[in-house]
């Protein structure tokens, strides 16, 4: 048997060996440090995932309803102008894989919840969910305790800087060195200030409104449309079995918006919600994403977001659904 | 693992450690923990696929040996073939099958198990047609007498796994990387500085060139029917610069970590965007895998009849079309090699009695429109490589040549992203001449320079990476 500490010793090593692993210690080590500063500071910045992480936290007796979605919900549900303790947990580009995980990994330490409020909006069953390695799955385990993961979590799983750089980056940048107040977030993590995009720099004219470039999808994916309808009716499933009383919600858009959807993959989404309409006697649909009678103009951020003006007009309708299924 | 993953952060050094901690003397130890990292490194991604790794060694490794201990050709040849179409039935199985399946029932209409056969659920294990062909040429050059086999298994295993070009090459002859598993390795502080320097500029072109390109590519490529004729172009030609970004920065990556271990591996790109033609282009673009077709494929036929035109361009022909194939199991890899062969044909065929004017080389191109004209040509292939199928390709391709107008392009331009990429192509452009972009700047640079040179990398690097994408190259 060979003696293994003498073959694999660091005696074995030559000068110049030596020599060059000092250098790349002298050359990581500011590395190191320079990482860690940035990890504290991103650790104190006042994101709404904090705020909602410690909302979560302190009231996780009280709540009755959780919001899921992506920033569509969270542009639009303000938990503090709802008539039940409420809890926003959307965010931008969260797809129905990250709800259920949350949903799932939450649940337990909510004893009092009764209600979810979660999107199937146009496109949501036809684009594929995030990889598994998603930069948000960080942000989950970090401030909600969340295993997204789908595996064993290791200690860079917590790490909040390195999951998205340049979106701290720019927020440490905005918070510490422009000292940006555009973000107000409440004590639920919802921005009350949210009223500086597209629509409100074309100065709500709709002329402008008209001819603005924005984002959609218009593709179709029929086998993402299997798999992600599949995965809402097992979502369903677990709600029903946990006895929870779930509003799915189509979001209001505005009308350039409208016109440009693709109809199949709108027809295909209304036909799953029809669906679960008559599977489901746990769930309300709540269809806002024509109504252009209650939202105007000025209730939008953009083509398909509300501001706070219109959050407070879905916040309304969203109370007004809990008690009547109450 | 992927190479720009946390873990491969971590594994690399260690492995290095352990391999140069064994001392210089122990081939035989160093050669062990290079396989047994290799096997991890692979076994990561799924560990039953360490079987078909190891079984194709041995396939190749017994093959080699019997060819050589036979006296008769008809034996060897026999021994040979049985080579090819293990390596070739393995590639076929996992890669090709269900595709074939699949055509076939569309081109008689036929239902699925209609005919006896049905496709297949197999993953396609990450780089089959890489470490495949490495160990097909092997016994062929056995076969050809071009080198002896090697009777030493170990460092034939580690030539088949060696973890820094196993899942996407380059694509080595046994000639240049086995020996070098058999001779001593001495470490070079030099060599190893010029391997982390690579790394780093691989780094950089992965991340955050190929990565953010396919963010904006990704989006387009999505809902085309969306974008008029100068976004789908633009997206066009940020897709070139993802998959060269993507797998040459992949390649610099396995270049670099081979420097550390002593190890020398080809070079697999030169700055393709320069090329002069299509003939050029793959001079350039993956030289290994070229090197590959035109050693085993496009020589061996063309070498019956060296002066007949036509059949060296059927040669080109099939050559181009095998080398799409090797790509995908998908018509638009097919259509690409194809298109490809036809524009090597058309640049090779004299357009006068003078022979020297061509289509790209015509008194009518001015010398500096000649590289543009040929990377416009290889935009449009791009199209074919990435659509999902003919109909979409054909769909962008038509929206370009409409002229529909553009009102997101605007969306899609990200300055900082620009800046980078043309940072990427002056740098690569004025240091074309050298192996890649950061070699030898101790020549240049004080060390307080240098080290600030890879603090501004290394920081743009993390600030501005894309969200991290698998490497395009791994699917083949």
């Amino acid at each position: 048997m060979p003696d293994l500490k003498k073959i694999l010793s660091i005696s074995n090593f030559n000068k110049s060996q030596k020599r060059l692993l000092t250098y790349c210690l002298l050359f990581f080590i500011p590395l190191v440090v320079f990482y860690c500063l940035l990890e504290l500071l991103a650790l104190n910045l006042p994101v709404n995932y904090r705020i909602v992480g410690d909302y979560l936290n302190s009231k996780s007796q009280k709540i009755e309803v959780m919001a899921l979605g992506s920033s569509q919900v969270r542009c639009s549900f303000n938990p503090e102008l709802s008539n039940k303790p409420a809890i926003n947990l959307a965010s931008s580009s969260q797809h129905h894989k990250e709800d259920f995980s949350i949903l799932k990994g939450t649940i337990d330490r909510l004893p009092n919840l009764k209600y979810v409020l979660f999107e199937v909006s146009y496109m949501h069953l036809e684009l594929p969910y995030h990889p598994r390695e998603y930069w948000k799955n960080n942000i989950y385990l970090k401030y909600y305790a969340v295993n997204a993961f789908e595996r064993t979590t290791y200690f860079t799983d917590k790490l909040v800087f390195v999951s998205n750089p340049r979106f701290y980056s720019a927020k440490l940048r905005d918070h510490y060195l422009y000292k940006s107040n555009k973000v107000r977030l409440n004590k639920f993590g919802f921005d009350t200030n949210n009223y500086y995009s597209s629509f409100n720099k074309l100065g709500y004219d709709t002329s402008k409104i008209k001819n603005n470039a924005f984002k959609i999808y218009t593709g179709e994916n029929l086998e993402i449309f299997k798999n992600n309808s599949g995965y809402l009716f097992n979502m369903l499933d677990y709600m029903q079995s946990k006895n929870l009383k779930v509003i799915i919600a189509t979001l209001p858009l505005y009308k350039t918006y409208l016109n440009k959807r693709n109809p199949k993959v709108v027809h295909r989404r209304d036909s799953i919600l029809s669906i679960v309409k008559s599977k489901y006697n746990n769930v309300v649909i709540l269809n806002k994403e024509t109504d252009t009678i209650q939202f105007k103009v000025k209730d939008f951020l953009n083509e398909n977001h509300l501001n706070p003006d219109g959050a407070r007009k879905f916040t309304s309708i969203v109370s007004k659904v809990v008690d009547s299924i109450n | 693992m992927l190479f720009n993953s946390f873990s491969f952060g971590l594994f690399l050094p260690i492995t290095l450690l352990l391999y140069w901690a064994v001392g210089f003397k122990r081939i035989k130890a160093q050669n062990t923990i290079l396989l047994v990292a290799s096997y991890f490194f692979y076994g990561l991604w799924d560990w039953r696929f360490l079987f078909l790794i190891v079984a194709s060694s041995l396939v190749d490794y017994f093959a080699a040996i019997a060819i050589k201990s036979s006296e008769s050709v008809s034996k060897q040849k026999r021994y040979l073939y049985s080579s090819i179409i293990w390596n070739l039935g393995v590639l076929f199985l996992f890669k090709y099958y269900n595709f074939f399946i699949d055509e076939f029932a569309l081109l008689f209409s036929m239902q699925q198990g209609e005919y006896g056969f049905s496709t297949l659920n197999l993953i396609l294990p990450i780089g089959l047609s890489f470490y495949t062909f490495q160990t097909m040429s092997y016994t062929i050059d056995v076969y050809k007498n071009r080198i002896a086999p090697t009777k030493n298994l170990l460092n034939f295993l580690c030539f088949v796994s060696f973890f820094p070009q196993l899942v996407a090459g380059p694509i080595e002859k046994a000639s240049d990387l086995l020996p070098q598993f058999k001779n001593k390795r001495s470490f070079d502080s030099i060599e190893v500085k010029e391997g982390l320097r690579q790394i780093l500029w691989g780094l950089f072109k992965k991340m955050v060139i190929a990565d953010n390109a396919a963010y904006m590519v990704n989006m387009v490529y999505a809902s085309p029917e969306n974008y008029g004729s100068l976004s789908l172009l633009y997206v066009s030609v940020l897709f070139f610069f993802q998959i060269y970004g993507d797998f040459s920065g992949y390649s610099d990556i396995a270049i670099g970590s081979a420097k550390l271990f002593g190890f020398k591996l080809s070079k697999n790109f030169n700055i393709p965007y320069l090329a002069k033609s299509v003939t050029e282009f793959w001079q350039r673009w993956h030289i290994t895998l070229t090197r590959w077709f035109s050693d085993y494929v496009y020589f061996p036929i063309i070498q019956k009849n060296l002066r007949s035109s036509t059949r060296r361009n059927l040669a080109i022909f099939f050559t181009m079309m095998l080398i799409g194939l090797w790509h995908g199991a998908n018509w638009t890899f097919i259509i690409f090699g194809v298109f490809h062969g036809f524009l090597i044909i058309l640049e090779r065929t004299p357009l006068s009695t003078d022979r020297k004017s061509t289509i790209f080389h015509s008194a009518l191109l001015p010398n500096f429109i000649v590289p543009i004209f040929s990377f416009v040509f290889i935009t449009v292939s791009c199209i074919l490589f990435r659509s999902p199928n003919i109909d979409a390709a054909w769909l962008i391709l038509k929206r370009i040549f409409s002229i529909i107008p553009s009102e997101k392009i605007a969306l899609l331009i990200d300055k900082k992203f620009v800046v980078f990429l043309l940072l990427m192509i002056t740098v690569e452009v004025l240091t074309r001449f050298k192996s890649f972009p950061l070699t030898k700047l101790d020549q240049y640079f004080n060390r307080p320079t240098r080290w600030l040179i890879y603090y501004i990398l290394i920081i743009v690097i993390f600030l501005y990476a894309g969200f991290k994408e698998d490497f395009i190259y791994f699917q083949f």
